[in-house]
């Protein structure tokens, strides 16, 4: 069994890669050289999927057999002509049949139906009526987030930063809001169901209405698929933070808490890994091996993931560009080598 | 129909498997760049906005001339010409 682990920074890809016991790890890179690798997933054809993006140039997507040879699609996400907003990048992909679903910034969906390889606009998210007053937050007007369900292709969620959460009954076509119990962060005088801002979403494998979001105003969880979220925040030090990760093996939950979103720094300069092993009535810190000194970087929403092993390793990459990782579900932890450019995404893959 | 030599920078080499250098047919600049993005579809998007004008970070020269200052885009090439494709950032 293999173990690959793609992390995505500003200007570039790197691949590390060990087997299932997670010890040894060879690095490879950069992969995609000078471009923000800013998205990555594997289709179900087993094929791997990555979306960069440039200042300059706009973004692409690009597909591979291994994640190391990666060729460009033949057709990237591209708006229609007479949208008023424009296409930056891609903030998150995830496959399900044969399509691929895509969430970009400015906030829209696209969808591809041959497994990445071609894109076109998915126009249901942004038809929605209160689209004209969704405003970007500090991470910009991204749709960051999309989950399928795994049992019901048919039904979608979407998180979208300074807006909430959207899903849809009937694969994007159309779009409701679901924020319900979670605190508004800012108030539209006409669409109440606009103006929560969500970091991360999360989903029960088995139980897809079992739900877990980190908010820009807390740790929460839904037990009805969104409808109702409620706060589930006791051991975290702080309810905010950005990345939200759950194994699907042990069901444990993953978080990376930071100090207020005045500060976004680790707490006291530690660097800690909250997870919770009941489904998030409580969290335990985890700092064994993660720097505790002087540690002030950040865990990006997209830079945290885990593999599903039993035990299950679990990656962060920061914003200071170091990448660390627990081989034995969030006990201890290790540093993969080198130092790269700012992370902003990590995904790791279990190859047989 | 003039054949004229297209020049990529290396961050675009992916869009046209790996060639930083074209060469292509057309009459026109106008035509040029509507090949060059015909014959090689995934650069259209790097190179052209969502109202088909030239990414705003993007330079193209033909020859010495910055494209932006041509006027007349349907103005002829001929054999040998050059489209240098750039990157117009500066600062920091």
């Amino acid at each position: 069994m293999k173990v690959s682990v793609l992390v995505g920074t500003v200007k570039g890809g790197f691949l590390f890669r060990s087997d299932e016991n997670r010890k040894k790890w060879t690095v490879e890179g950069p992969l995609f050289k000078g471009w923000k690798v800013t998205a990555a997933t594997r289709a179900s054809d087993g094929k791997y999927v990555a979306a960069t993006a440039n200042f300059v140039y706009g973004l692409a997507i690009h597909r591979s057999p291994d994640l190391v040879e990666w060729t460009q699609v033949p057709c990237s996400p591209e708006l229609p002509e007479g949208q008023d907003f424009k296409l930056n990048e891609v903030w998150t992909m995830t496959a399900a049949d044969n399509r691929v679903y895509a969430g970009v910034d400015e906030a829209a969906m696209f969808e591809s139906e041959d497994q990445g390889e071609h894109w076109s606009f998915a126009p249901g998210l942004t038809n929605h009526p209160s689209r004209d007053k969704w405003f970007p937050g500090f991470g910009g007007l991204c749709a960051h987030s999309l989950l399928v369900d795994p049992k019901n292709h048919d039904r979608l969620w979407c998180g979208i930063s300074a807006v909430g959460v959207f899903r849809s009954e009937d694969r994007g076509e159309s779009w409701s809001c679901k924020n319900e119990g979670i605190p508004m962060i800012i108030e539209d005088q006409e669409h109440k169901d606009i103006g929560f801002c969500v970091h991360a979403i999360a989903q029960d494998p088995d139980d897809p209405q079992l739900m877990y979001r980190q908010d820009h105003k807390g740790m929460f969880r839904s037990k009805n698929g969104g409808d109702l979220w409620e706060k589930n925040e006791e051991g975290l030090p702080s309810g905010f933070g950005f990345p939200l990760a759950q194994d699907h093996t042990t069901k444990a939950l993953f978080a990376v808490p930071l100090q207020s979103d005045e500060y976004r720094m680790p707490i006291d300069g530690a660097l800690k890994v909250y997870r919770s092993q009941d489904g998030g009535d409580s969290w335990q810190g985890m700092s064994k091996g993660l720097p505790q000194e002087h540690a002030y970087m950040g865990v990006l929403r997209k830079a945290m993931a885990v593999d599903h092993l039993d035990p299950c390793g679990v990656f962060i990459g920061t914003t200071a560009g170091t990448v660390h990782y627990s081989a034995d579900g969030g006990d201890t932890w290790g540093d993969l080598p080198g130092v790269f450019p700012r992370i902003l995404t990590v995904q790791a893959f279990v190859e047989d | 129909m003039a054949r004229v030599q297209v020049e990529l920078p290396s961050l675009l080499a992916a869009a046209t498997g790996g060639q930083r250098s074209l060469e292509i047919e057309a009459d026109t600049l106008e035509e040029a760049l509507r090949v060059l993005v015909t014959q090689h579809p995934r650069l259209k998007g790097h190179v052209f906005d969502e109202r088909g004008e030239l990414r705003q970070h993007v330079l193209c020269f033909l020859n010495e001339t910055n494209t932006r200052w041509i006027e007349d885009h349907g103005r002829a090439v001929k054999d040998g010409d050059r489209i240098v494709l750039l990157q117009a950032v500066s600062g920091g």
